[in-house]
């Protein structure tokens, strides 16, 4: 799989380049800024783009304007944005514009390079990744008394973080070390309750559910 | 120049004796004659005003130019004497009180002349009734010298030529009637434009001024055209004439007047003032209503406003002029007044001395506001610096250590793939440290947040809120009604609001849910957070609630705390947005 990646700070885009190298990747090009990136990405049309979300000239959400801007320009190549804050928001955005190949990942969790693999692996297929932190700051949201989310089970909340996490029913089966069956059938208990219109496709379900969690 | 009135008079009476006798002994030859009661009217006006003027205002001009004006008009009478010197010379001298008049009325009410057209009129005025009047004496004598029956003998005839003498005089009269009808424009457009004090002040000379030009431009023109009119068009300017030196001292007799409103000042200052009613009584007694005040502020150095704003001293030609009060050599207040009141400089000084000690109490005051003023500011600059430091603070970390733990994050990754399979013991080791830096990691970025933040200055203060409520440890209904960007300042000083509230609320509230509103009316954001908790919240020293009310404050909004115990805590803030 080909990867760019663009981050204005020599040191993490240098140590990302290589790491995923390690994992496997072809890394196409490194970019310093929004711009170089989309140049980057014209040129070469990696399978997936990591971008920073925070660089030069504003230091504010330049990396998610380039990833709106490459989803335009080329829809079929995935954009991982990488974050050092949890921003339900940013993340929310990034999902509403489509949650086919898009991704949102904090920054530390390329320690996890088996993690950072699969995360950038699922993009490059057309599948969506948000966050751990992001879901469960959805999730665990203080609410109302009379909720629906506070009806689910335990484990019904884990499956739904997982689903908000991007990962599909097989994914969250080995997660959880249970079926898949056993997955499907919490999946339907929640979408019952949640009263959400229930969609087979793993990838088109995250933004359902991620809405969902945004919005009570 | 000092007048010496008794001299003065006992001349002014011998020549008022022999003017009217002259008068009553002429003969009808001559229409422009003024006959002996016109004669000692307006010599008397002339010259018992001038010295009435003279008296009260030494160092106005207007005083002796109004006395020798008078001694002219009856030195004129002397045409009519039959002794050739006397007559010689009365005929010289016959309209010379005219170049007085003229200045008379130009030059008030400060008896300077100003501009160059004035000096220009004066000229003239003296070529023509002087200049011509003796060039036509020396050629004319007799009818050349427009006497119709037994007139005195012409002294400085040289050639005798009647024709071209009279054609000289009628060129004088010519030329009197252009600059009479000029000096008519010249001082009503001047009192067009003359602000209301001035204005006041000129009315009654420019009105006894004006008519008394007209007059006398009716007078030559009817001359010109061989007196149809007789004697009437005369009889009327000199009448005129007498008006103007009792339009002058009229008006110089009510500034004296207004000189008596001190007094009432001084009564109406001896109860406690307001800054607006001082200005008011002071307005007053100076009769210019455009007044206003100004103290020294001496920690800079400079005039400030009653409620401590900066006032700068007006520049020469603002048509604003400024007079400094002051006690024992140190500056208290400055007067910004009409151009007007320069010419009446005692007026403003005995005003000045009356309200001293009001002016002194108003300066401590204003001293205070303004002190006021320079706290709220620095204050606010306090809070900006605050906020600056914030930012940079904010930065260093994201840049920096945030940086250095990320890029080491990704060693240990790099390190865990390639640790051979036979190293096994080493995965746990690696893994530890991963989870440390992933703590230490979030433990930053909730620092940072906190710090400052980053999505606040990114989106908006909807946005932040939003997200700062999806953060909260209750749960937070926001209702924001909010649909443009505030300054900065504003919006960060909202957004602490609001976080520090709502932990607060979580903390100490007890309460199950909080509600928040914004709302924005194009002046004012209004912030209330309100929980359903325990209540019983004051703002003490060192209180998270007191940095709140500082930051409001700073900003010039209005803090409101309620929170009566067991019916929950309602904090409002009012923040204006200029």
């Amino acid at each position: 799989m080909r990867v760019a990646v663009g981050d204005d700070a020599v040191i993490l885009r240098e140590g990302l380049a290589r790491l995923l190298q390690e994992a496997g990747f072809e890394v196409v090009g490194v970019a310093a800024d929004a711009e170089e990136l989309l140049e980057l990405v014209d040129r070469s049309e990696p399978d997936v783009a990591i971008v920073d979300i925070r660089m030069p000239p504003t230091h504010t959400d330049e990396g998610l304007r380039a990833a709106k801007a490459i989803r335009e320009a080329h829809p079929a190549i995935g954009i991982l944005v990488l974050s050092q804050h949890v921003h339900a928001r940013y993340a929310i955005e990034l999902l509403s514009s489509g949650t086919d190949g898009v991704g949102y990942l904090l920054k530390e969790r390329v320690a996890d390079l088996d993690e950072l693999s699969a995360s950038v692996r699922r993009v490059g297929q057309g599948g969506s990744v948000l966050d751990p932190a992001v879901v469960s700051q959805l999730v665990g949201r203080r609410r109302q008394a009379d909720n629906p989310l506070e009806h689910l089970t335990d484990r019904e909340r884990e499956v739904l973080a997982l689903m908000a996490e991007g990962r599909s029913n097989k994914a969250i089966a080995e997660r959880l070390f249970v079926s898949e069956h056993t997955v499907e059938k919490h999946i339907k208990n929640i979408f019952g309750t949640l009263q959400l219109p229930h969609s087979p496709d793993d990838h088109r379900r995250v933004l359902a559910v991620v809405t969902y969690l945004d919005s009570e | 120049m000092r007048a010496k009135p008794f001299l003065l008079i006992s001349a002014a009476i011998a020549a008022g004796i022999g003017a009217a006798w002259l008068a009553a002994h002429a003969g009808a030859d001559r229409p422009t004659e003024p006959g002996p009661v016109l004669t000692l009217l307006v010599g008397t006006s002339l010259i018992g005003c001038g010295l009435a003027s003279w008296r009260t205002r030494p160092d106005n001009r207007l005083g002796p130019v109004m006395v020798l004006t008078g001694f002219a008009w009856f030195a004129g009478l002397l045409s009519e004497a039959t002794s050739a010197p006397l007559y010689t010379a009365g005929i010289a001298i016959e309209y010379v009180f005219v170049c007085g008049f003229i200045y008379i009325v130009l030059t008030f009410p400060s008896g300077q002349l100003r501009g160059t057209l004035d000096k220009a009129i004066i000229v003239i005025a003296i070529s023509g009734s002087l200049g011509l009047q003796v060039a036509a004496m020396l050629f004319g004598s007799g009818s050349g010298l427009r006497c119709g029956g037994d007139c005195g003998h012409n002294l400085i005839q040289v050639v005798h030529d009647n024709g071209l003498a009279l054609t000289l005089l009628s060129l004088q009269r010519l030329f009197g009637a252009m600059l009479t009808l000029t000096a008519v424009v010249l001082l009503t457009t001047r009192w067009v434009r003359a602000s209301a004090p001035q204005r006041r002040e000129l009315t009654w000379v420019v009105l006894a001024g004006d008519a008394t030009l007209l007059a006398l431009a009716f007078t030559v023109i009817d001359d010109l055209l061989g007196n149809p009119l007789s004697s009437t068009p005369a009889k009327i300017w000199f009448a005129t004439l007498a008006l103007v030196p009792i339009a002058v001292i009229a008006t110089f007799a009510r500034r004296r007047l207004a000189r008596g409103s001190v007094a009432g000042l001084i009564v109406q200052l001896g109860v406690p003032t307001e800054p607006a009613n001082l200005r008011a009584a002071l307005a007053r007694a100076l009769g210019d209503p455009s007044l206003d005040l100004a103290f020294w502020f001496p920690a800079e150095a400079r005039y400030v406003t009653a409620d401590g704003r900066p006032v700068e001293v007006p520049a020469a030609g603002s048509g604003r002029r400024s007079t400094f009060v002051e006690r024992d050599g140190t500056p208290i207040a400055m007067l910004l007044h009409d151009p007007a009141l320069e010419h009446n400089s005692g007026l403003v000084e005995s005003v000045c001395a009356a309200a001293g000690l009001a002016l002194e109490n108003e300066r401590l005051q204003a001293e205070l506001r303004a002190r006021l003023v320079e706290l709220n500011a620095s204050r606010g600059r306090l809070v900006e610096a605050t906020d600056a430091e914030r930012r940079r603070i904010e930065r260093d970390l994201h840049d920096g250590t945030q940086q250095r733990l990320v890029s080491i994050a990704m060693s240990l990754g790099l390190l865990e793939s390639k640790l051979a399979p036979d190293q096994s013991d080493a995965a746990p080791i690696v893994r530890e440290a991963r989870t440390a830096l992933t703590l230490a990691l979030e433990e930053l970025r909730e620092l940072t947040q906190g710090i400052h933040p980053t999505l606040l200055v990114e989106r908006g203060l909807p946005v932040a809120l939003e997200e700062l409520c999806r953060r909260a440890g209750l749960p937070a209904h926001l209702n924001v009604d909010l649909d443009v960007r505030l300054s900065d300042q504003v919006e960060t000083a909202a957004y602490y609001f609001v976080s520090e509230a709502l932990s607060n609320a979580v903390k100490h509230s007890h309460g199950n849910e909080v509600r928040i509103d914004v709302s924005y009316d194009g002046h004012t954001l209004t912030v209330e957070i309100a929980d359903d908790g325990i209540g019983g919240a004051a703002i003490g020293p060192g209180s998270g609630l007191r940095g709140l009310a500082d930051r409001v404050e700073a900003l010039g909004g209005q803090f409101t705390l309620s929170s009566p115990p067991g019916r929950g805590t309602r904090l409002r803030a009012e923040i204006p947005c200029a």
